[in-house]
């Protein structure tokens, strides 16, 4: 475990530039009208920025000195964890404390948009979480398989659904009612529940990914 | 220990490695010796488990190793590996932290025998000193099994003498198998104990260093008088020079007679004998 917690402490150390511009994003960016976007939705960019380090930064460096594949494994999804749940803690005091004092008469946060804000507000911030962590589950499960030709596949198919899902109606409904189950949904059993299921079966396609990875 | 079973790696049509079997079993120091593109990078980053082969079996301690297994129990250093850019001391604690068998004390008598500046960043040391920390660190690991790539790439003369020295201290401390790729060869006769040539993707030649000192020698002589000579011995090669011939062989020296002029090899002759080749044909 100590291997493991080390992993997980250098993974989040060397993440920095993405703590740097989330942070930069987070505090300057503004809008204007009566409708605006509440600033904690930029936390949401950590999320994103974060797997990028992990796949293409961290995995190389910490197999050189001395880390095992299975320990990398385990202290991703440990760190993925650790900032799914500081990222919604973050924008969910931002959704309560901040958002209520903009002089704008609307403020959208994505809480909000998910209908997340309709449970406890502790429930939201669950729900916002195990969001979060599926997202950074599946790009890092994404980014991995990059440099191998089933990468290149996986990214030709994303296209091709969204492209051919979007315009037809009736496929249109499932990729909206998909996206209504894991992320526009009110009901906190069901959208963790799924999440977590997903996360968990990405974890698995990630682990296998992981198993053939060369360096 | 390590087993290779009829190990096959292709790049495409190229067949890097040639259905190699090989055991080793013993702790010792080992040194891999090979021309470039003879297959060495390869063979040990398959032994590490950073690659898959095409076919065949690697095994360590029992364990099959594929990019799939997850601890492999290996330790293995490139020459140009790259680190975190942190300050050297920093890094070797990280090492000892994210590897549990990691030996620390080994690894900071070693970074005060170099004179490594803990406080200095790994980009911003030279490439012998890059190389040096990277050795360190894969050395400290205290896997069962040790491979270091052209480790003495970017060192100069004293550094090589100190790293010698640093191998020698580490396998007294802990025997285990540790393989060191390299092309200086003369330098790290006084510190291995046995020596791998691989040629063109196969393992021309694996035994103890002795054996080289005790049975590789040049017999030189007139044409008739050396092919009589070595008629049954192993000739690793022939050089014709007008009438005398030399040829070099691996076997036990024929009796020594006026017409013929008999010397040891040294590991450099004998390396060169072995997978030397003219316009890619074997002498």
């Amino acid at each position: 475990m100590k291997a493991i917690f080390a992993i997980v402490k250098r993974l989040l150390a060397s993440n920095a530039i993405s703590y740097i511009v989330t942070l930069l994003m987070v505090l300057c960016a503004t809008s204007s009208g009566d409708t605006v976007l509440s600033n904690g939705n930029y936390t949401w960019l950590l999320a994103v920025m974060t797997p990028f380090f992990f796949v293409f930064y961290d995995y190389a460096k910490l197999m050189h000195l001395g880390a095992s594949k299975k320990d990398y494994c385990i202290g991703c999804l440990i760190s993925y964890g650790i900032l799914a749940f500081g990222i919604s803690l973050v924008n969910t005091l931002i959704h309560m404390l901040i958002d209520p004092v903009y002089p704008a008469r609307a403020v959208i946060n994505m809480m909000d948009v998910c209908k997340w804000t309709g449970n406890n507000i502790v429930v939201a911030a669950l729900q916002q979480m195990f969001f979060l962590l599926l997202v950074m589950i599946f790009l890092h499960v994404l980014l991995s398989m990059q440099l191998y030709w089933y990468g290149w596949l996986t990214d030709a198919a994303l296209v091709a659904i969204v492209c051919i899902f979007t315009p037809i109606a009736a496929l249109r409904s499932v990729l909206s009612n998909f996206f209504q189950v894991i992320m526009i949904n009110g009901n906190a059993f069901l959208q963790i529940g799924f999440c977590l299921l997903l996360s968990a079966a990405l974890s698995c396609v990630g682990l296998y990914v992981l198993k053939r990875k060369t360096l | 220990m390590i087993e290779l079973s009829n190990v096959v790696k292709r790049y495409g049509q190229a067949t890097v490695l040639n259905n190699i079997t090989l055991a080793i079993d013993e702790p010792s120091i080992y040194c891999l010796l090979g021309r470039n593109g003879a297959g060495k990078t390869t063979l040990l980053k398959s032994i590490a488990g950073y690659q898959n082969i095409t076919s065949g079996t690697i095994q360590v301690d029992g364990k099959r190793i594929s990019t799939a297994t997850l601890d492999t129990g290996v330790s293995y250093i490139e020459n140009f590996a790259k680190h975190l850019n942190l300050p050297v001391g920093k890094l070797l604690r990280i090492a000892s932290e994210v590897n549990p068998d990691y030996d620390y004390d080994f690894a900071s008598e070693m970074m005060e025998r170099f004179e490594l500046d803990v406080n200095k960043k790994f980009n911003h040391l030279s490439l012998g000193m890059k190389t040096m920390v990277s050795t360190i660190i894969c050395l400290a690991s205290n896997k069962s099994v040790v491979l270091l790539d052209e480790p003495v790439l970017g060192f100069d003369a004293i550094m090589r003498v100190e790293f010698y020295d640093m191998l020698t201290e580490s396998f007294r401390r802990h025997p285990r198998i540790i393989i060191v790729s390299t092309h200086i060869i003369e330098e790290i006769a006084k510190t291995i104990q046995k020596l791998i040539v691989i040629d063109r993707g196969s393992i021309v030649f694996f035994d103890t260093l002795q054996s080289v000192e005790t049975k590789a020698f040049s017999v030189s002589g007139l044409q008739k008088d050396v092919e009589t000579a070595t008629k049954h011995l192993h000739v690793i090669g022939k050089d014709a020079v007008g009438g005398l011939v030399t040829a070099y062989i691996f076997d036990d020296p024929p009796e020594q007679n006026a017409s013929l002029e008999i010397h040891p090899l040294s590991l450099l002759d004998f390396f060169i004998q072995m997978v030397g080749h003219k316009g890619g044909t074997a002498r």
